[in-house]
């Protein structure tokens, strides 16, 4: 394609108005990828190896505070359980519930574009709101679950309250909010070409068969645009902790973010949360990492034809 | 085609059909499934608090009680947070489509120097965690610029292209317009800018309605940044607002729920006038991402 448009060969690789143009267009990336990414980026392992508080000017400690968190924080710990628990479940229940629900909206069903829409509208609600709400359904004495519960002869459940339900309950809320994965299946889903399935089904494949042996692989790329989305964007779960837990029972729902909020902005400790952040940022690193390098392994790439 | 062929052929259309409408059984009950939840929140705020505590719960209030709004709004300053919110939104939207729109065109049109380090520069930066640089950032609002209370730093950094993601977002949208556009209209002597403004702005305004979009869904859920950097009460925002209401009136649903319900009703309404968008959009973050 690209070289199709190409206009014809000048005397310099670059017109020096266009490149004018083009570098005004682009004062502010500039601006945003100096300011408000890169250097940042480098202040964080800056400040983590200072002791700043805020008040007094930082002092450099060296690497103190990465000692420090993995020595004598007593939240680190259950903190990084917390964070990978929760992404753990909310990525495995957002992915296979979505890719349920795309599969069924993608049979000639009626009033598709109203169901597709309703699967959606919890995305579109602000996350305070959303978890305010869900608190109610999961409110221990009166809440819709517990009456459910009840009805089915088991126990009350705490939910939120209780240190070993809390973590599940908020990756059921954001299981919910996973509508944009959805969209992007059943776009996905549209794009398989249907002579495959036709192929295989003259073939005699079932259609167990089929969704192994052509839907999973021609879906592949986009299985992992939503899986490394989805996983980047629940590792660095807060909101339902700020909303909602404070970080509790115990420390059951500290989110590695969270965390860090609570050292930076009601600890003052600066120099602190940075280390803190660095190691979220190692997490998140890690995590994509792996999935990068596992990728050409499972992603089915049709003529290598992408971008 | 023989008369066993043409049954075998008849059989499967029926079977199909009788799948799809199992199918769309089952969707149906997961789309109740789905909006459950949002009708017992709305539910719980018309009833009144002995109703609420009944057991067993009804689907539906006995009287509905849309006092408890008139209620609620005494306490919970809708209006005014809604404002503050639309203070933030607003601007921030308008700043981020357009200096994408700018940024998505340099790279999706023009030729200039530098252009592959400093797409990778923006593309690495798409996965980069935005709590990262939550930090830093704070210290440079509040230390190095001295703002304190205050929403320029929710708004500015939308000056700067809304974030590396909505730049590729528009720049693969650009790049699906043929050039022939372009092309025709520099020979009728239009610039670099004209033909922006002129030809490719309102081609790709699909995408530009859904980065707004983003823009707005993104800084609606983005309690984080508020909390840190807004500290008055007169100030609040819909989210911080809510979640301070819901720590005054711990016990008080249906007014909570009320409280929720508003909450919602901006969203729902965005997302009613630009459903098609939203999946459009989506759809394209998901193709050609």
């Amino acid at each position: 394609m690209e070289t199709i448009h190409k206009p014809l060969k000048r005397r310099s690789r670059y017109n020096s108005s266009e490149a004018r143009v083009a570098y005004i267009c682009l004062i502010p990336a500039f601006l945003g990828l100096f300011f408000l990414t890169y250097a940042p980026l480098l202040g964080v392992l800056g400040i983590s190896l200072t002791n700043w508080t805020g008040l007094k000017s930082p002092q450099f400690i060296g690497f103190d505070n990465y000692v420090q968190l993995f020595t004598t924080d007593p939240y680190i710990k259950d903190s990084i359980i917390a964070t990978i628990y929760f992404a753990f479940l909310s990525v495995i229940g957002s992915m296979v519930y979505s890719f349920f629900i795309a599969m069924l909206l993608n049979r000639k069903i009626p009033a598709r574009g109203l169901l597709r829409a309703i699967f959606y509208v919890p995305f579109v609600l602000p996350a305070a709101a959303i978890y305010v709400g869900w608190s109610w359904l999961y409110e221990a004495n009166f809440g819709f679950f517990n009456f459910l519960l009840s009805q089915v002869g088991l126990n009350k459940v705490l939910f939120i309250a209780d240190s070993s339900y809390v973590v599940p309950s908020l990756s059921l809320i954001s299981v919910w909010l996973s509508g944009n994965l959805i969209v992007i299946f059943l776009a996905g889903l549209q794009n398989v070409p249907g002579v495959y399935h036709e192929a295989a089904e003259m073939d005699g494949a079932g259609a167990w068969k089929r969704f192994i042996h052509i839907t999973l692989p021609s879906m592949s790329p986009i299985i992992f645009y939503n899986l490394l989305m989805s996983l980047i964007a629940n590792l660095q779960v807060v909101t339902p902790a700020l909303a909602l837990t404070n970080g509790g029972p115990g420390n059951s729902s500290r989110f590695l973010t969270y965390l860090m909020y609570d050292q930076a902005f009601v600890n003052y400790k600066l120099g602190y949360a940075c280390a803190t952040t660095f190691v979220i940022f190692a997490i998140l690193a890690a995590f994509t990492a792996v999935l990068f390098k596992t990728s050409s392994r499972w992603i089915y790439n049709e003529g290598g034809d992408d971008k | 085609m023989s008369a066993a062929a043409y049954g075998r052929l008849r059989s499967r259309k029926r079977n199909e059909r009788m799948m799809n409408m199992a199918t769309f059984v089952v969707v149906i009950f997961c789309a109740a499934l789905v909006l459950f939840p949002i009708w017992w929140i709305f539910r719980t705020s018309l009833m009144t608090n002995a109703e609420i505590y009944r057991y067993p719960p009804s689907l539906t209030p006995d009287n509905w009680l849309f006092s408890n709004y008139e209620k609620t709004l005494q306490v919970f300053k809708f209006w005014k947070y809604l404002w503050n919110t639309m203070i933030i939104i607003v601007p921030a939207c308008l700043a981020g489509t357009f200096t994408a729109a700018l940024c998505g065109y340099a790279f999706a049109r023009l030729r200039f120097r530098g252009k592959n380090l400093i797409w990778a520069l923006c593309v690495g930066s798409m996965l980069l965690p935005a709590m990262v640089t939550l930090i830093p950032l704070y210290i440079g609002w509040t230390r190095y610029l001295g703002i304190h209370d205050s929403y320029l730093p929710l708004i500015l950094p939308y000056f700067c292209g809304g974030g590396a993601f909505n730049i590729f977002l528009i720049r693969q949208f650009m790049m699906s317009i043929p050039r022939e556009l372009d092309q025709a209209a520099t020979i009728d002597g239009a610039g670099y800018f004209r033909i922006l403004f002129s030809i490719i702005m309102p081609a790709i305004k699909p995408a530009m309605i859904v980065v707004a979009l983003f823009i707005f869904i993104g800084l609606w859920n983005d309690l984080l940044q508020q909390m840190i950097y807004i500290n008055s009460s007169d100030k609040y925002t819909i989210a911080l607002g809510l979640t301070n209401f819901r720590g005054q009136l711990k016990s008080d649903w249906s007014l909570t729920m009320a409280a929720t319900c508003l909450s919602f009703a901006p969203g729902v309404l965005f997302y009613l006038i630009g459903q098609r968008y939203f999946v459009e959009g989506i759809t394209l973050t998901g193709m050609k991402g």
